[in-house]
């Protein structure tokens, strides 16, 4: 796997902060996605059923990311659905950064999923998207 | 050109960065989590002046014992002083003794701005707009209750839905849910969700003016059409509690607000307006990011994007943020009908018959036009509550003796309580006090610190009955995670800018 995240303990007291990082933008991406979808629920007890073609474009890769992690918890509470999955796709055209994705969940059931936090909203806090050597890496801040 | 401070943010260093040191020009011998000066103002009123950051416009103010100020996060001196230099604010930005970081304003953060010259600001306001306290009363005793307090928990867990991503029983088409935008918690008694008394008994009748649904994105409109009657998670949660003898403090008040004691039953709702309101304060970040570059604002954190409050842009988020106040009043008083419709289902008698009477509503994250020495104000409440004292004429008669009441929710092991409002409040606070405990532990060490099903049960055995959507947001909610709720009503009570009436202990808690 060339992406991971960790839970960041003292960032968001009364909220959920994670740090995702990737050997590519595309990689980072991923882990911040997974970050999210298991703050929102844990994904091994969330069957499919229920999917979304996503496409999204911008020059700026952390606004795309912010507006494609913004996009996931409007599905949440839209559809009513967690997450199993996100495939995802990131390829540039020029300046433009262009993200395919499908977002595979099921609408929400507590006795048979794992259900963590009712993400509000993805912040600006502390919200920096940066490259050191050959790692992505992004900090988000989640309001709970 | 409006400009607050040009200046890079010192409030995005992490907290844990900043060293705990005092100062020799403290005038107390005090151990905080900054570097400013902090003035002794009173014992309970501390003050950062405005020569602690280059652009503050007016100086800080904490309300706090010592323990509870040395006890802060350096976010909230970071935070509040960040406050201090948006355009036109007046007087003092404030923070009450619940105080915690937050995004952009502290939690427990107060700010008033000049209608005229001053900015509103969605963070300010919080994401979770007019999320806010409902008490309601009953004749019934623990007695009468903890008999069938099983029963009537399944029954309330099963009719309010909680927990990520939960809808309500109410289906409305997208003009009904515009109706609801506007009227708010008057559309639920219209409907038959409520009784017409209850709206004398919430902030502003349960309905602010003001609010339009045109300014309202289709996003907003779908995260939040299907959740109308539903808690959500977090910190967030339904009580029955109970009110002994021995923890009224002043019973003149308790009486005149429906509460007589002998252990009789409340119930109390922390709630807000769900989805909807989360993609409000979204969408008008990102509206507000590009409006303050027209108007030339700079501030020292992204989350305190804001726009003048007279621009078509504020003017906007006003609308759109009173949409979403109107539709949390709605939701809690949906929730309000499906819990007197699970008592009458367990006792086997009307709500009526069993005294459910509303005692008050209010919010705690909203901002609000009122009228101070000043002149018109637009006042941002964030974990803070409007605290108006007697004879303030913007209380419906009910409230005019005793003041307004302010409901402050504690950890679900502890307790919570109720108070009112004060004429110092109005003077000194802008009408306003602390909204609850305050958080002193994150959530992930909470959860590290306890297992959601342990606690559950170690709170059965206390006489406390948990229904948990989520076992880990469960942990995350531990009393240990909270400050001692006990103390931060102290401070406001010495303070002034509340009083303290009674203590409101748990006997069973829904969480999402």
């Amino acid at each position: 796997m060339a992406w991971t995240f960790r839970f960041l303990e003292d960032i968001a007291l009364a909220d959920i902060g994670f740090e995702a990082e990737g050997e590519s933008v595309e990689e980072m991406f991923r882990g911040a996605t997974q970050a999210l979808i298991e703050s929102m629920a844990n994904p091994s007890t969330v069957s499919g059923g229920w999917e979304r073609v996503i496409e999204r474009s911008d020059v700026d890769p952390a606004a795309l990311l912010f507006e494609w992690l913004s996009e996931v918890v409007y599905w949440k509470d839209a559809a009513g659905v967690v997450f199993r999955e996100a495939s995802l796709a990131l390829t540039r055209e020029g300046e433009v950064w262009l993200l395919r994705t499908c977002l595979i969940g099921a609408p929400v059931n507590y006795q048979t999923q794992e259900l963590h936090a009712d993400v509000k909203g993805v912040t600006k806090h502390l919200y920096e998207l940066k490259q050191t050597g050959d790692c992505w890496k992004v900090r988000v801040v989640l309001d709970v | 050109m409006i400009c607050g401070s040009s200046s890079r943010n010192p409030s995005n260093s992490h907290p844990s960065r900043l060293s705990r040191k005092s100062r020799k020009s403290r005038p107390l011998d005090m151990n905080l989590n900054t570097d400013m000066t902090v003035n002794r103002v009173t014992d309970e009123i501390w003050e950062i002046p405005i020569s602690e950051k280059p652009g503050m416009l007016v100086p800080a103010r904490i309300y706090a014992t010592r323990d509870i100020l040395q006890a802060m996060d350096s976010g909230v001196f970071d935070q509040v002083t960040n406050v201090a230099c948006l355009p036109g604010i007046c007087r003092y930005a404030l923070c009450m003794p619940d105080g915690h970081w937050g995004y952009g304003f502290p939690i427990g953060g107060v700010a008033a701005f000049d209608v005229e010259r001053g900015v509103i600001s969605p963070g300010g306001v919080g994401y979770d707009i007019n999320c806010g306290m409902r008490l309601i009363r009953t004749d019934l005793t623990l007695v009468d209750v903890q008999p069938h307090l099983e029963k009537l928990m399944t029954e309330l867990f099963r009719k309010v839905p909680a927990g990520v991503g939960a809808s309500g029983f109410v289906r409305l088409s997208r003009e009904e849910f515009c109706r609801v935008m506007t009227h708010g918690a008057r559309w639920c008694v219209e409907q038959g969700y409520g009784w017409h008394r209850d709206l004398a008994r919430m902030e502003e009748g349960g309905c602010i003016e003001g609010a339009d649904p045109s300014i309202v994105t289709d996003h907003a409109i779908q995260r939040g059409i299907n959740q109308l009657g539903t808690l959500g998670s977090g910190n967030h949660y339904l009580e029955v509690q109970v009110v002994s003898n021995e923890r009224i403090f002043d019973q003149a008040t308790a009486a005149a607000l429906g509460i007589t004691g002998h252990d009789q039953i409340v119930v109390m709702v922390h709630c807000g307006s769900r989805g909807f309101g989360h993609q409000v304060a979204s969408d008008y970040l990102k509206v507000f990011e590009k409006a303050m570059r027209r108007y030339g604002i700079t501030v020292k954190d992204q989350q305190l994007a804001c726009a003048p409050f007279r621009s078509p842009e504020g003017q906007d988020y006003f609308s759109a943020m009173n949409c979403a106040a109107n539709t949390a009043f709605a939701n809690r008083q949906v929730i309000t009908h499906q819990i007197r419709e699970a008592f009458a289902t367990v006792f086997g008698q009307p709500a009526e018959a069993l005294g459910m009477e509303l005692v008050y509503d209010v919010a705690h994250n909203i901002a609000k036009v009122e009228r101070y020495a000043e002149g018109e104000l637009v006042v941002h409440r964030k974990g803070a509550t409007r605290a108006f004292g007697p004879g303030s004429l913007e209380l419906p008669e009910a409230f005019r003796q005793t003041g307004q009441p302010v409901i402050c929710g504690g950890s679900m092991e502890t307790g919570s309580y109720l108070l009112v409002g004060t004429d110092r409040a109005v003077r000194d606070t802008f009408g306003s006090t602390m909204h609850g405990s305050g958080r002193t532990m994150s959530r992930a060490q909470a959860k590290r610190t306890v297992r959601g099903a342990e606690l559950q049960q170690q709170m059965k055995q206390r006489g406390i009955l948990v229904k948990a959507v989520s076992m880990s947001g469960l942990a995350e909610e531990a009393g240990l995670a909270y400050k001692d709720i006990s103390k931060v009503v102290e401070s406001v009570d010495r303070a002034g800018i509340a009083k303290k009436v009674l203590e409101l202990r748990p006997i069973g808690n829904i969480k999402g």
